[in-house]
């Protein structure tokens, strides 16, 4: 019984191969969850394209942002997550908010952008050319990763981080204290951003 | 634009000192109460805030950090914006307030790059701070103190100065910054007003709503009811 049950399995797994034409294990460990996530993420993204109203673009962007962040998610980001669903989904999309209000917005008859099939041909070609490379990126959780594979980088942090530092957030550690000057340039990049809003809004306040 | 003192922004509005962001003082101007929005971000901000404060002091020990948590405390600040008016909320948030978190996060985390240099080490070289578990409390130090409020900062800087002249009314009243540069008021043709006026309309987010609701509670009100059309742009 169980012979016939795994028969089914590689049967299966073995079309599932052939047909996309990819190795079997990505294909095969992706859960129900995972794969109806992936489907809202391409298909918010084409109506965040397609859309002609701008209003339900911004919006069907920030679906989409969401969809990233809880996809993020199962593959073991968390930090990742949490940027993309606060930052992402919710501040970017309040200033878009924000300045369609400050702009005129057009009523449109159709709702959904017409094609340049020229354009869409072009992006055609290179989106399959990219889809092209897939077949030569390791598995989600791989050993054979690079990733994974180089001992002397991802390794080391994973092995060496609470030793060094006293904090269990590798991510963190990373952030703050082996690459601490970037973090410091990139906090004063947000700063300056700041600022630069101010000079071009010709504002002297924020509030 | 001939009642530009009407419109109930920054000129006849209560003091900013004292009394809640809900009480009459400072929700002294036509913005509609939605019994849906405000008793809901009542009830969530003060999680969503204990929720971004938990992430960027956690960060050394769960997933998060400075700049995820500020960004959560500024979304607080945002979510609080919509259902209590973008006004009062500019008002009850002063400006020193916002100022104060973003300058103050650039100096301290710049302060705690610098105090090892002046101790003989290398910039944000946590190991000589002369505090107990220097290098775990250093990177905390930098995340909370440092990126933590930068983020939170900055990020509603770029809210309250995005949505300056933004009006309770539901358009933007101080209509005069942008008719310097579109070439005064009279480029107003009514054809962009009936093009605008559905905005608030069809919005199928919540977010929409306070804006839309403000917006036909101002239609009636007296006095403004005239300048509605020309200042909404």
């Amino acid at each position: 019984m169980t012979g016939t049950l795994a028969a089914g399995a590689t049967a299966l797994a073995s079309i599932g191969s052939s047909a996309a034409g990819l190795p079997a294990p990505p294909v095969a460990q992706v859960t129900a969850i995972e794969a109806s996530l992936f489907v809202f993420v391409v298909l918010t993204a084409l109506f965040t394209a397609l859309a002609r109203d701008v209003l339900a673009a911004v919006i069907i962007f920030g679906a989409y942002s969401l969809g990233m962040a809880a996809l993020y998610t199962f593959y073991r980001a968390p930090d990742v997550a949490m940027t993309e669903a606060a930052i992402s989904a919710g501040v970017t999309t309040v200033l878009l908010l924000l300045t369609l209000a400050k702009t005129t917005r057009r009523q449109h008859e159709a709702a959904f952008e017409s094609v340049n099939l020229p354009a869409a041909g072009a992006v055609g070609l290179l989106f399959g050319g990219l889809l092209l490379t897939m077949g030569d990126i390791p598995a989600v959780g791989s050993r054979d990763a690079p990733i994974w594979s180089n001992p002397d980088v991802t390794q080391w942090y994973i092995a060496e981080t609470y030793a060094e530092t006293h904090v269990e957030n590798a991510v963190m550690a990373v952030l703050a204290a082996f690459r601490g000057f970037d973090t410091f340039g990139e906090a004063v990049v947000v700063f300056a951003a700041g600022i630069a809003a101010l000079i071009v809004l010709r504002r002297e306040v924020f509030a | 634009m001939s009642g530009s003192d009407d419109d109930g922004f920054d000129r006849d509005r209560p003091p900013r000192t004292g009394g809640r962001l809900d009480s009459d003082r400072r929700q002294g101007t036509p913005y509609t109460e939605s019994q849906v929005i405000m008793p809901t971000v009542k009830i969530v901000a003060p999680f969503a805030f204990t929720y971004g404060l938990f992430v960027t002091f956690h960060g050394g020990s769960s997933p998060g950090g400075g700049f995820q948590g500020g960004a959560i405390v500024a979304a607080v600040v945002f979510m609080i914006a919509f259902a209590f008016g973008i006004e009062a909320t500019r008002q009850w948030l002063a400006n020193t307030v916002v100022v104060g978190l973003a300058v103050g996060g650039a100096l301290v985390f710049a302060g705690i790059g610098l105090v090892p240099v002046a101790l003989g080490g290398a910039f944000l070289q946590y190991e000589l701070l002369p505090i107990p578990d220097p290098v775990k409390y250093g990177m905390e130090g930098v995340e909370i103190l440092g990126i933590g409020t930068i983020v939170a900062g900055v990020l509603m800087g770029l809210f309250f100065v995005l949505a300056n002249g933004f009006s309770d009314a539901g358009g933007f009243a101080d209509a005069d910054a942008f008719a310097d540069e579109t070439g005064g008021p009279g480029t107003d043709d009514p054809d962009q007003d009936s093009t605008d006026d559905p905005t608030g309309e069809d919005g199928p987010t919540g977010e929409d709503d306070p804006t839309d609701e403000a917006g036909s509670a101002d239609a009636g009100a007296p006095g403004t009811a005239a300048t509605d059309g020309g200042e909404r742009r």
